[in-house]
């Protein structure tokens, strides 16, 4: 059998202990914890509160007599008037309304404005080049026409296709290199047609004949470059018109 | 009672100092009892009631609206009855003459019958627990004079005291088992 401590025995003096039942069952069946707690009991009871002097009725005021002359009276705290309340809260509500429209403004300036700062630059290049290369294609276009119909004569040919062909065929170089490491092989392929055919024109004989430009355009297929190109055209154009609408757009 | 010192406190905050007058009227009486019961001198009593009135005065703005102004002015007159304890002990020691002869008050206890030695061994068992009460730690003491005195409950004495419920009753515990050891001799067993 587990005796109680003395702690216990304390705890349920003052009916304090958790287990208090339990304590009281075994005071019942121990006789030695319940004389322990007999003893404790005695000891406790014996120890009283030691009587505290009589205190006149008068005692009350007396303490205050004795420290009321030391004391400040508080000084009554400046309350907000109730009906200021709506004012404030339209205030505070004013407030947070104008913190919000600055916050969301600058979130969204922050979120759009990059992206088309960056992106402005690589735009006008674009339509650099778009307008160039359509200058280019128009050009090109300009002279398989006049190569196509120069074929179908039968007299020796007097233009300076040759001429404007050398010309071309530089441009058409730095093009044709540009184009190779951009994604668009269609491009990339018709400049190509478009330089071997200028390389032929510009590297012919002096007087090109119509037997010459026949057997080129034969060889060169140069009708179908011309469609090629034509078709070319349009699609730059558009890209060039796409270029410029958007290119207003940001501006604004 | 309670509603009405909470008007009182709320026209002290408003600037009437007079009503605090009514406080310490209405109160004084109990918090003296409790402080001599702690102090156990007259003089450190009423200095306890004083200085728990100072006191409360100057916190009175951070009481909290839902206690009770006789609670909250105990826990002040406890804390400055704890100063003047530690005061005290710092000051003086239990002289060592004061200390149990235990041949002595034997002989004097087997004598049971009433009179003038009966009234002698009162005094001399009234000496030896206000020796034995000295001896206590201020915690100690306070935590007992709350149980066993006042009859507060753990969790008052932890809250009075500023410790853990479970160190309070731990404090209690001591000074109970200190008091018998100094007490116990005394005991005539039945």
């Amino acid at each position: 059998m587990k005796h109680l401590t003395e702690e216990e025995l304390i705890e349920h003096y003052y009916s304090e202990d958790f287990y208090k039942a339990e304590a009281e069952m075994h005071l019942q069946a121990c006789k030695r914890c319940a004389q322990a707690y007999e003893d404790l009991g005695r000891f406790l009871g014996s120890v009283r509160a030691p009587e505290a002097p009589a205190r006149d009725s008068e005692y009350g005021a007396r303490v205050w007599q004795a420290i009321g002359g030391s004391l400040q009276p508080y000084q009554p705290k400046k309350k907000l008037g109730y009906f200021r309340w709506p004012q404030l809260a339209y205030a505070a509500a004013c407030v947070l309304f104008l913190a919000g429209a600055f916050l969301a403004g600058r979130v969204w300036e922050h979120a759009h404005t990059k992206p088309l700062l960056a992106s402005a630059p690589q735009q006008s290049k674009e339509r650099v080049v778009l307008f160039v290369l359509d200058n280019h294609l128009d050009r090109s276009e300009r002279l398989l026409v006049q190569l196509n119909h120069a074929g179908a004569e039968e007299e020796n040919v007097d233009l300076p296709l040759q001429a404007e062909a050398r010309q071309l065929l530089t441009d058409n170089r730095l093009y044709r290199q540009s184009v190779a490491q951009t994604n668009d092989p269609l491009l990339a392929a018709a400049l190509d047609h478009l330089e071997r055919v200028l390389v032929e024109v510009a590297n012919s004989p002096d007087e090109l004949t119509s037997a010459d430009i026949a057997r080129i355009e034969k060889e060169m297929n140069t009708q179908g470059l011309l469609f090629q190109i034509r078709v070319l055209r349009t699609k730059v154009s558009e890209q060039q018109t796409n270029a410029q609408a958007f290119g207003k757009g940001t501006t604004l | 009672m309670g509603n009405d010192d909470h008007a009182l406190i709320r026209a002290v905050l408003a600037g009437d100092k007079d009503a605090y007058g009514m406080l310490v009227v209405r109160h004084s009486q109990s918090v003296f009892r409790v402080a001599f019961r702690i102090t156990e001198d007259e003089a450190d009593a009423e200095e306890v009631v004083q200085e728990a009135f100072l006191r409360g005065y100057r916190k009175l703005e951070g009481f909290d609206a839902r206690s009770n102004f006789r609670t909250w002015i105990y826990r002040i007159a406890m804390n400055c009855a704890l100063d003047i304890l530690n005061k005290r002990k710092s000051q003086t020691a239990v002289p060592i003459a004061e200390e149990y002869d235990g041949d002595q008050v034997a002989v004097q206890l087997a004598d049971g019958a009433a009179g003038p030695d009966r009234l002698l061994l009162s005094q001399e068992i009234e000496a030896r627990r206000y020796a034995a009460m000295e001896k206590l730690t201020p915690t100690e003491r306070l935590a007992f004079v709350l149980r066993h005195m006042e009859d507060r409950s753990t969790e008052e004495i932890a809250t009075a005291l500023g410790i853990a419920p479970n160190s309070a009753k731990q404090a209690v515990f001591r000074a109970v088992q200190k008091l018998r050891q100094s007490l116990a001799p005394l005991w005539v067993k039945s």
